[in-house]
């Protein structure tokens, strides 16, 4: 675990997923039109998550784990988000996918991230960033819950891309 | 047990539970309803969310004691007061600004079914559906109701409604007996002999002469009908309606018009309801079936061109499927609704009703082809539906609609919410309706006041008589509602 990417990227992942959950709720909250309906977009996501963990744990070669897609497969379904205006007719039939994509990405990333060394510090860390960011954003008046989706999306993607620059790093010492 | 245990564990078979699960939940995403009414923010709307006012409270009626008591007060001290059911009405007649809103639907039970005299005595704040549910296991029915079966007996007699039966004349005619709360707080029992002529301006008064609080209903029997259907030249259609009238088998009918781009205004489907001879006791009453494909179908229809060429086809398909079944009075009186349910932000859906008589049908189609544009794929104002209902002469109500036997055409139409796109339908309905005026017609008034004051005064000749009966009975002008406001103060 001498790269920071790996040391830091995974916490800034799970710290993040945690602080925006609150505002993916209110969000989808909003789209959801009976409670039903929100019980069902959880239990997809959770069905989804399952799925994702299982298809990290069977994996034969757990090193090439493309964890730079899943940061940004995550990162896209949060941007999206941000950029679905509300059109009632067909929203649940857009979110219904959009929660088993996030679901299947969020499980096997949680898969990986469990295997890894510093899960268990990441583990303790991450309570108490959580918990002192969550006191600060109780301070903030919320705008548009996906105002804060979208820019988590964002910083997903940096984190994908941050990913992709440093596997290709590791690989080019390969090549000489 | 070992290969079962094996299979649960590869991610194929988690993966199949989720694909399983998504299209289950796919299939039962619930059709959102319009949010609209009393309970919506400070400001009250009807289902159009037209006219947003702010009112000043909703009482809940739960007895005639109390409804009397705020009529009176409303008398001292200047209050307003509006009447409201289910609000399906969409040109703001429940509602007044600053006033009281009179929240009837509480005021729902059934108080007496009379199988010999076929009569049923009911709060006017029940749905057709409860006198329904009521009424089935005495093997009978309602002589006049709309084809759905969702509103409030008091809101169709204020508005005085009419539905697919051609034998029993209009809905006023079924009320034998009423129980009404006056504007002076008074409580009469009135029937069609009333020297005061009470009904004459209640049914299709639409709230402005005071609270209907129970009604006794004319009933028939729930007779099996055998559903005949055919397609049709809209030039056919005139002399195709005239024999129907003179086949005494036919009890029930209307038609729906093409507004596909391929076939605007020149087909139609024809569906009747003829007798078998047959009652039916037993046959339960039916549920709401096949509401999202029926959507899917709309929806696809709403987008106009080749789509709604395409949902004209299916409808066509599925109105030949219907033919030579059985179907009893009770379920043909309480068609689907809530596939016809829009809730697409930045726009409305409306309903529109013209009348022609019978005779007029044929020149006034052609002449609509000049109004309405075949393909309104590009356009904002869309026509999605069109259903002929007949209206039989009334020389009952004030404001009728039916001064001779009549053809309603009722309309669906969307449109944005942009200010030029209001503008832009108020200029074609008004267009619309000076057309109706020119073939003998009139519109309905139950909708959203698209049309001028003088269209208004040329439809209703007698809405002075209405007008200065209002204020007869009224003269405080208690009961108050945005319809009158605009069109009759």
């Amino acid at each position: 675990m001498k790269f920071n990417s790996t040391r830091y990227l995974p916490l800034v992942v799970t710290v993040g997923q945690v602080v925006i959950f609150p505002y993916y709720i209110i969000w989808l909250k909003q789209v959801s039109l009976t409670f039903t309906l929100f019980a069902w977009f959880f239990a997809s996501f959770s069905f989804a998550a399952a799925w994702g963990y299982r298809i990290y744990q069977t994996k034969k070669n757990k090193e090439r784990s493309f964890l730079f897609l899943i940061y940004a497969g995550m990162g896209v379904v949060y941007i999206v988000i941000g950029f679905i205006k509300n059109s009632y007719e067909y929203l649940p039939y857009i979110v219904l996918p959009l929660q088993v994509t996030l679901g299947l990405l969020q499980g096997y990333f949680r898969a990986w991230h469990s295997e890894q060394d510093t899960y268990h510090l990441h583990a303790v860390h991450h309570y108490l960033i959580v918990g002192f960011m969550m006191i600060g954003f109780s301070f903030v008046k919320i705008i548009s819950p996906v105002v804060f989706i979208t820019i988590f999306g964002v910083l997903l993607c940096i984190c994908g891309a941050w990913e992709f620059f440093r596997i290709g790093q590791l690989r080019d010492p390969e090549k000489v | 047990m070992q290969s079962l245990s094996k299979l649960v564990k590869t991610p194929w078979f988690l993966g199949c539970l989720v694909l399983i699960f998504v299209a289950v939940v796919m299939w039962n995403i619930p059709i959102e309803k319009r949010k609209y009414g009393l309970s919506q923010g400070s400001l009250v709307t009807d289902y159009t969310g037209l006219l947003p006012e702010h009112i000043e409270r909703v009482v809940t009626a739960e007895n005639r004691n109390d409804l009397q008591r705020i009529v009176k007060q409303a008398n001292e001290n200047g209050k307003k007061i509006s009447v409201a059911g289910l609000q399906h009405s969409q040109g703001g007649h429940t509602y007044y600004k600053n006033g009281v809103v009179l929240d009837m639907r509480t005021f729902n039970r059934i108080l007496d079914i009379d199988e010999q005299e076929k009569t049923i005595h009911v709060e006017a704040g029940a749905t057709w559906e409860d006198v329904q549910e009521a009424i089935q296991p005495h093997g009978l029915a309602l002589k006049v109701t709309q084809s759905q079966s969702i509103f409030t007996i008091g809101g169709s007699l204020s508005v005085n409604a009419h539905g697919r039966d051609i034998r029993f004349g209009s809905m006023a005619e079924t009320v034998k007996e009423m129980t009404l709360l006056t504007p002076e707080g008074k409580i009469k029992n009135v029937n069609r002999d009333d020297p005061d002529e009470w009904m004459k301006y209640v049914f299709g008064g639409y709230g402005l002469f005071g609270v209907i609080l129970e009604v006794t209903l004319e009933l028939t029997d729930n007779d099996l009908y055998t559903i005949h259907t055919e397609k049709l030249k809209t030039n056919e259609y005139e002399s195709y309606f005239n024999r129907v009238l003179k086949q005494p088998d036919t009890a029930m009918h209307y038609a729906r018009v093409s507004v596909a781009p391929s076939s605007f205004l020149d087909e139609m489907v024809v569906i009747n309801y003829d007798h078998t001879g047959n009652k039916n006791h037993k046959s339960v009453l039916k549920k709401e079936e096949g509401v999202r494909i029926s959507k899917m179908a709309l929806d696809a229809g709403r987008k106009g061109g080749t789509l709604e060429n395409l949902f004209w086809a299916t409808q066509k398909r599925y109105i030949a499927s219907l033919d030579g079944k059985e179907i009893t009075r009770n379920n043909a009186m309480r068609s689907e609704s809530t596939f016809m349910e829009y809730t697409k932000p930045g726009r409305v859906e409306v309903l529109q009703e013209f009348f022609v008589p019978v005779e007029s049908y044929d020149e006034y189609l052609t002449d609509l082809k000049d109004i309405i544009p075949a393909d309104d794929k590009s356009h904002d104002f869309k026509v999605h539906n069109i259903t002929v209902r007949y209206a039989a002469k009334d020389n009952f109500t004030t404001l009728n609609y039916a001064k001779e036997d009549m053809l309603g055409l009722v309309v669906l139409i969307q449109h944005g919410l942009k200010e030029e796109d209001i503008t832009n339908a108020e200029s074609l309905i008004q267009s619309w309706t000076n057309l109706t005026l020119e073939h003998g017609g009139t519109y309905y008034l139950p909708y959203y006041r698209y049309q001028t004051k003088e269209q208004f005064k040329s439809s209703y000749p007698n809405w002075q008589d209405f007008q200065e009966e209002k204020l007869r009975k009224d003269p405080n002008q208690v009961f108050q509602n945005m319809f009158y406001e605009y069109y009759v103060k």
